[in-house]
């Protein structure tokens, strides 16, 4: 998932980065004191998910994990994300610095999307409601960034379609599985620590207390 | 309710167990990166091209060439077994450029003192290649008639050849090594993601 240096031309590489950065800035406005525990943890989740490999066909490809980020951070999901791509970079040579801001908009974007469509549906009364959109989100996350890829690799010279089938395909397996993951995720933290999805602390008080904890 | 907590606090245990358990499982795993060698065989320079899981690339895979300034010198294709060939008419350094889709692009390049000596070209390299093995010549007829003939330059590429063939998998497991993520590295991120968040904290205090 990650793009590495060389394979993107210089416009595309200063828009993503010029987009990533707005990214970071608006999550940064959302940061405050409360959310740096979970904005670390995720960005320590997604640094680490990138090394649990799935072995397909002829490659393999690797966890992103940022429908979690998105679920619980929203627009934080930029900076917590952008933290773990430059990590990987320098640690483990994944992706680039120069490609850095493209890497950040492909995995962000779609985790702030997939906040924004799905976290009402992670808040329902119903649990297993709530798990089957955190399968949607860890599942629309992964098809997004592969979307979004592809579409960066079709604005450097790649033709879109070959370009976008590969890198869809190569990413079926890890949406069901992300997906999974999500759900079991989602299912966990409301029930060990609802507030990550701004629910109140008692599961059981969800529809008597839902306005009062989201005003 | 005490029943809850409970089951809620071995839900947490076991939350703890398997985050402890991940980077333990994933030490075994490799990133999908792309792996290009070069080496001189002869006069060609052959290469290889794969990713750093241990798969070669497709047979048919297009090489670009390029010289010193970028610019496109030839082509090859990858043949079996991820390895290719291309036999350089021109003593510069070379580079080579493979995409193999979806982002994954690999460049190397061949230093001048490295490449291989030109055959053919006349260029003032192969020349002094040929008037050396000529001064070489006299040696070898030096030794018993008995001895099987060979001329030193097939016996040079016969040694260059078996060097190769056994530096092969020594050479796979050192660019494998190279690829390989440590324990250290990992738990070096996470440190600097937890004194990030320490930093943050730092400033949102002062802020607030």
């Amino acid at each position: 998932m990650h793009i590495v240096d060389g394979a993107l031309s210089a416009p595309v590489l200063v828009g993503g980065t010029l987009l990533a950065a707005a990214g970071i800035v608006r999550g940064a406005r959302d940061l405050n004191l409360e959310r740096i525990p979970s904005a670390g943890l995720l960005s320590a989740a997604f640094f680490v998910a990138s090394l649990v490999h799935v072995p397909i066909g002829p490659s393999s490809v690797h966890l992103i994990l940022n429908g979690l980020a998105g679920l619980v951070l929203g627009w934080i999901s930029f900076p917590a994300l952008f933290v773990g791509l430059l990590l990987q970079a320098l640690f483990f040579g994944f992706g680039g610095l120069t490609v850095l801001g493209v890497n950040t908009l492909d995995i962000a974007l779609p985790a702030v999307i997939v906040g924004l469509l799905c976290r009402p549906g992670v808040r329902s009364a119903n649990a297993a409601l709530a798990a089957f959109w955190g399968g949607i989100a860890g599942a629309l996350a992964i098809a997004l960034t592969a979307l979004m890829v592809a579409a960066v690799l079709a604005l450097s010279g790649d033709a879109f379609i070959p370009a976008a089938k590969l890198v869809v395909i190569a990413h079926v397996p890890v949406m069901l599985i992300e997906g999974l993951l999500c759900a079991a995720a989602v299912t966990l933290v409301r029930k060990v620590k609802p507030e990550l999805f701004g629910m109140p602390a008692d599961a059981s008080a969800v529809g008597l207390r839902a306005a009062e904890v989201r005003s | 309710m005490n029943q809850v907590s409970k089951i809620q606090r071995r839900r947490r245990l076991l939350l703890c167990l398997a985050l402890i358990c991940l980077p333990m499982v994933m030490n075994a795993a490799w990133a999908h990166k792309v792996l290009l060698g070069l080496w001189p065989d002869g006069s060609d320079i052959e290469g290889e091209l794969g990713f750093s899981n241990g798969d070669m690339a497709a047979p048919g895979t297009l090489v670009e060439v390029l010289g010193p300034d970028g610019e496109p010198i030839g082509e090859t294709r990858v043949t079996e077994e991820g390895l290719f060939r291309f036999t350089p008419t021109r003593s510069v350094p070379h580079t080579f450029r493979a995409n193999l889709g979806a982002g994954h692009v690999a460049k190397a390049s061949l230093p001048m003192d490295e490449m291989p000596k030109i055959r053919d070209s006349g260029t003032p390299s192969g020349d002094a290649a040929s008037v050396e093995s000529q001064a070489v010549v006299p040696v070898s007829a030096e030794r018993p008639a008995d001895a099987p003939t060979l001329d030193p330059t097939a016996l040079e590429m016969l040694i260059a050849e078996a060097v190769r063939r056994e530096v092969k998998p020594l050479r796979r497991e050192l660019s494998a090594l190279k690829e390989k993520i440590g324990f250290q590295q990992v738990l070096g991120g996470l440190g600097y993601i937890a004194g990030i968040s320490g930093l943050l904290f730092f400033v949102y205090a002062r802020r607030s």
